[in-house]
């Protein structure tokens, strides 16, 4: 058993982080819970996500996970935002389970950035 | 251990010097025999034993005879503080003591306040000292013991032993230091410091782990209980058979500690201050602690905005704290720097650079260099950051 807390993909996605940054002409999200600040950016092109960017305050996991969202979501559907799961992202990431809760807060920030994006493609 | 590392957690522990590790090793195999034992291997490996007392002794200016050997610096403030307040529960139940001690000082006291005797917690100032005029006022007629550190292991800031000390003297009170992070380090002197009871380790300075010793002054009504039952080993005080390889081992660093001491403290000043220099024009860097008065080995700072375990991985491959070695399993910020006064995102961010003797003038540059780095990368990666 490692005894590295964090896993080889949250080392690569936290120094890494490409999709670090903001998006011009994008839908954006903002929350700020348990002791984590996000800030989720989109841009959609004929109902998929062209392009993710994210901006995060919090521990490793945390940003390593929202580059996990970015890589794993652009290209996809805007509908599939609404079945982000922070488990599959803690699986992944192999996130401890004591960080349940700051990963949730992604899954919030998911959920709510989809809803937006939803609403403003649906016919007026 | 991976060459890139740079290693600036000295408070945690320190790397056994060399000579310490050949000596020891030496001991190990000639002074094997059980010291209690009365033929002539037990008498060499008392004689071995005999030998480092006198060489921590002088190093403390004390008499051999007052050194009790333990298993490290949580064994003696057990024994020291324990021992004491129990040894003097027949006049009184009353102890003083800080929130800011280590977490073997502060457990022990909790564990007495829950067998029936009463604890008063001193809060520092800003700064992390404690004023002696508080501390008198804090004694009552029923006081019987009190425990302040001589400098934090968070944020090295060094207490006035001799006033404090000073004032349980008058109220005959049993003073207890925990002086884990001074031994080895500063200068200390007990036959002119008013300390009853002092704390040391061997691998904070340089020595091996696992033996420390409790000094207990020869003066009456300064007197501890044992903690440990079975044998009676070091006047029943405190039993068990005692290590000689590393109780050798201990007295060869106090040696070397009391020949560099003055050196040691030259060069940690140097590194410290230019570690600082590549650090304080961050914009919210702040010190936790005391530059001008506290222990140069010891450089704590916070920065807001930044996360404090982010920022503990940006700086990789150099090795630091957050908050208390002992604690930093936890995620919990620093009780030590909460009961400084700093929030608890301020605390969180906490960085603990600990210097030592072999730490190089170029080791800090680079740390100090990183730290700016990963501070302006995490704030980069924060939402508000400009685009």
């Amino acid at each position: 058993m490692s005894s590295d807390p964090y896993s080889p993909v949250v080392r690569d996605y936290f120094s890494k982080a490409p999709h670090a940054g903001d998006l011009a002409d994008a839908v954006t999200v903002e929350i700020a819970e348990q002791g984590v600040r996000l800030r989720l950016a989109a841009t959609e092109e004929d109902g998929r996500i062209r392009a993710l960017r994210f901006r995060a305050w919090g521990c490793p996991h945390v940003i390593a996970a929202c580059e996990c969202f970015c890589v794993e979501y652009e290209g996809r559907p805007v509908q599939s935002f609404s079945g982000f799961q922070a488990s599959d992202i803690m699986r992944i990431l192999s996130v401890p389970v004591e960080k349940t809760g700051r990963i949730l807060v992604l899954e919030d920030a998911v959920r709510s950035l989809g809803r937006v994006l939803c609403s403003d493609s649906a016919p007026q | 251990m991976n060459d890139d590392l740079i290693y600036l957690d000295y408070a945690a522990s320190t790397p056994i010097d060399p000579r310490v590790a050949e000596y020891l090793l030496d001991c190990r195999h000639t002074l094997f025999a059980n010291p209690s034992s009365n033929h002539i291997a037990g008498r060499e490996s008392r004689a071995g034993i005999a030998h480092a007392a006198s060489q921590l002794s002088a190093l403390l200016n004390v008499d051999p005879r007052t050194l009790i050997w333990t298993s490290g610096a949580t064994e003696s403030d057990n024994l020291g503080i324990a021992g004491g307040a129990r040894y003097r529960a027949h006049r009184g139940k009353h102890l003083v003591t800080m929130p800011t001690e280590h977490k073997a000082v502060t457990d022990v006291f909790r564990m007495l306040e829950k067998q029936g005797f009463e604890v008063t917690w001193l809060e520092p100032d800003e700064n992390g000292y404690l004023d002696p005029a508080t501390f008198a006022a804090a004694l009552r007629a029923d006081t019987q013991l009190a425990s302040i550190m001589y400098v934090n292991n968070e944020t090295g800031v060094i207490q006035d032993i001799e006033a404090i000390g000073s004032v349980c003297r008058e109220h005959d009170v049993l003073f207890h230091v925990d002086a884990a992070q001074a031994v080895g380090k500063i200068p200390i002197d007990l036959r002119a410091l008013p300390v009853d009871l002092l704390s040391l380790t061997g691998h904070k300075f340089y020595g091996p782990k696992g033996i420390g010793a409790l000094y207990l002054a020869d003066r009456p009504g300064c007197h501890v209980e044992p903690i440990l039952f079975g044998g009676g080993q070091q006047r029943q005080i405190r039993p068990g058979t005692l290590p000689a390889d590393l109780i050798c081992g201990l007295g060869l660093a106090a040696e070397i500690a009391a020949s560099s001491i003055d050196s040691d403290l030259r060069h940690l000043v140097e590194l410290r201050d230019t570690l600082w220099a590549g650090i304080r024009d961050i914009a919210g860097v702040l010190v936790n602690g005391d530059l001008e008065g506290g222990f140069p080995g010891i450089l704590n700072v916070s920065v807001d905005n930044v996360e404090g375990e982010s920022l503990l991985l940006e700086l990789e491959p150099i090795c630091v704290a957050t908050g208390s070695a002992c604690n930093s399993q936890s995620q919990e910020p620093s009780y030590v720097l909460r009961a400084l006064g700093r929030s608890d995102l301020l605390a969180q961010s906490a960085i603990r650079f600990s210097l030592g003797r072999p730490t190089r003038r170029e080791d800090v540059e680079i740390a100090a260099r990183r730290y700016r780095e990963a501070v302006a990368r995490l704030r980069d990666l924060a939402p508000g950051a400009a685009a």
